[in-house]
């Protein structure tokens, strides 16, 4: 469950003065689902979803994610959320299995609960035969995985994906997108940022249209087909933002 | 529960440094062999080249030989001294060395020197200042032509009916109460403070830029942001990181420092230069407890300004002035003349030159040790607070 009130962030530039990159965002996301954040670069998308994952404080409003405040209880909130965006990058000199610990023991959990839920995680994802080559030498591809393994680690009911498969090719974008189909099945949480109107009409139970900071229309896909008498997500998203 | 954490990055920290060439290298490596190295190129010198130079007989000229067949002789005998034909153009030869010097004797000596008494003879040695070969030249005839000028003066003596002793009125004793610890204070205590204050530093670098500045830069810093860890739980694990790696290259350094000076005096000592070493365990041990906090303080300081940088390259090019700030007043132990005192004490990093150098020379003036290590302590903290306050600013971790 996630539940955005009023989220605001204001950034100070030294030549714009003060940018509004998120402006009053208010959401509701529900478990089992999956909430699409659809914007153009720069709407926002990224801010919001930073916030929600506790790595930039609001300016004012706040949030509740898996029912922990993003303001006051910041640590909780990072211990019940994945957070996977194509800017989250391995470290390069650790082995994938050896990643995947690092963060599992952050999340305090104990060694032999560790090794069983990697040894799980490896096994689903199929990455038994890398898992002591380094991060650096792996595939795209692999490196998806160790980080989906990243997120998976600690079974957060609360998964933040920051424009996921943004520069990724067909196949692992592939890998990813039923990666995010899975994690509903298994009843979490799901918020998910994109530009790509074709994955969102594929993937998202709800859709907020977010431009300039503010979320401009919201609703499951045939409520917004039939609120702006268009078929085609592009076409809705052109009239909402041109509005 | 936050003791675990900042130990987990720590442990994670320490296996991704050690798997970090340019770490292993700047770390490790360089500081190790860097004194062995330089000791031995110096040693080469004083051991091979110098001595050669030394014993190598220098060429010199008798000019006016015939003036003086008595002390030539005695020149001539001298096993350290070559003597070669008499030649017109004697300077140029002193100055193309082709040749070390040459001994003038002014007309008549000899007769003179038994006729007219009453006069004094000058003896002029031509030689070319600085240059070893030369100066060996100088050294010998003139302790020839002294020996010559005593046996005269005995003589004389001996004419009016005296004793050497009658003509020397009094003795003149030099006496060294210095202890050898002093002595090699001096010396090591001169330089040793300076190269610990640098080697902290530069120790903590890499690690430093790598941890910050290199997090952002191959895209790791959000990855460990969306961690549980609390900021304060990161910086004290990548802290405590790069102090480590900060102690272990200035420790390493005066350990190979050490050996290298042990094995270098007794290959000196075999050729009858032995060189006094005398830094005891005792100040060893001081000095190390007083450069741990100073270390804290590079370490704390040098994650607080590379995390300002987007990468790596933009981090070196900020961290470069402060290198000047630590090597100048970190100078202080190596500039004759500067007494520590009660204010000097609280001037961070020179305080700890000057300091070491004292206690190097086995002075241990208790109040400003305590006073220094408490200061140090300050600074460091302060520091610390710095980092922790930087890593939790947005516009500084997320700066594009």
């Amino acid at each position: 469950m996630i539940e955005s009130q009023g989220l605001t962030k204001i950034f100070k530039d030294k030549k714009r003065g003060e940018i509004r990159a998120v402006d009053g965002v208010s959401f509701k996301a529900q478990p089992g689902q999956i909430y699409g954040l659809l914007g153009a670069n720069g709407a926002g998308k990224t801010t919001t979803l930073r916030m929600l994952a506790t790595i930039l404080k609001p300016s004012s409003g706040t949030a509740k994610v898996a029912g922990f405040d993003v303001v006051d209880d910041p640590e909780k909130v990072r211990s019940n959320v994945g957070f996977l965006s194509t800017a989250t990058a391995l470290y390069g000199r650790l082995t994938a299995k050896e990643f995947v610990e690092y963060f599992g023991r952050l999340h305090g959990m104990d060694e032999a609960a560790l090794a069983k839920r990697i040894g799980v995680i490896f096994d689903r994802l199929d990455m038994n035969e890398f898992r002591d080559r380094r991060c650096d030498k792996l595939s795209t591809g692999m490196k998806q995985k160790v980080s989906i393994a990243r997120t998976l680690v600690h079974d957060p009911p609360v998964m933040i994906f920051d424009e996921p498969t943004i520069g990724l090719d067909v196949m692992t974008a592939r890998v990813i997108v039923q990666f995010i189909r899975e994690c509903r099945a298994q009843g979490k949480t799901v918020i998910f940022s994109t530009h790509v109107m074709s994955e969102v009409e594929k993937l998202c139970d709800t859709i907020g249209i977010i431009h300039n900071g503010k979320v401009l229309a919201e609703g499951t896909l045939p409520q917004l087909r039939e609120r702006y008498a268009e078929q085609d997500m592009e076409e809705i998203f052109v009239k909402v933002v041109g509005e | 529960m936050a003791a675990r954490k900042f130990g987990v990055v720590y442990r994670k920290e320490l296996m991704d440094t050690l798997r970090d060439r340019r770490t292993i290298i700047g770390s490790i490596i360089v500081p190790l062999l860097m004194f062995p190295l330089i000791f031995l190129i110096i040693l080469f010198f004083g051991v091979f080249v110098l001595p050669k130079a030394m014993k190598e007989s220098p060429s010199v000229m008798l000019k006016g030989e015939e003036f003086a067949p008595a002390l030539a002789r005695a020149l001539r005998a001298e096993a350290k001294l070559q003597v070669v034909p008499y030649a017109a153009d004697y300077v140029q030869q002193i100055n193309d060395k082709k040749l070390r010097g040459v001994v003038e004797f002014p007309t008549g000596f000899e007769e003179n020197l038994k006729n007219k008494p009453a006069e004094t003879q000058t003896v002029k040695i031509f030689y070319y200042e600085g240059e070893v070969r030369s100066l060996s030249v100088v050294r010998q005839a003139e302790k020839t032509v002294k020996a010559y000028g005593e046996g005269i003066v005995t003589q004389r003596l001996a004419a009016a009916r005296l004793a050497a002793a009658d003509v020397s009125v009094f003795a003149l004793e030099k006496l060294n109460v210095a202890s050898a610890e002093k002595v090699t204070g001096n010396v090591i205590g001169f330089i040793l403070p300076y190269f610990i204050i640098i080697l902290c530093l530069t120790g903590a670098m890499y690690p430093a830029m790598d941890m910050t500045a290199g997090e952002k830069e191959r895209g790791t810093m959000e990855t460990i942001l969306v961690s549980p860890a609390s900021r304060t739980e990161l910086v004290l694990g990548k802290f405590l990181l790069v102090l480590s790696t900060s102690v272990m290259t200035t420790a390493l350094s005066v350990i190979s420092l050490a050996i290298a000076v042990l094995i270098g005096g007794q290959a000196l000592a075999k050729v009858g230069k032995g060189i006094v070493v005398a830094v005891s365990v005792k100040s060893a041990a001081v000095v190390f407890l007083m450069v741990l906090p100073l270390a804290a303080t590079f370490s704390a300081a040098l994650l607080a300004i590379s995390l300002i940088a987007r990468n790596y390259r933009e981090a070196q090019t900020y961290l470069a002035p402060l290198m000047f700030l630590v090597v100048i007043p970190g100078m202080a132990s190596m500039v004759p003349g500067i007494e520590l005192n009660n204010r000097l004490a609280l001037v961070p990093i020179l305080n700890v030159s000057l300091l070491a150098k004292e206690i190097f020379a086995g002075q241990y003036h208790w109040d400003l040790i305590g006073l220094i290590f408490l200061s140090t302590c300050v600074y460091a903290a302060a520091a610390l607070y710095a980092a922790v306050r930087q890593f939790n600013r947005e516009e500084v971790l997320f700066r594009t």
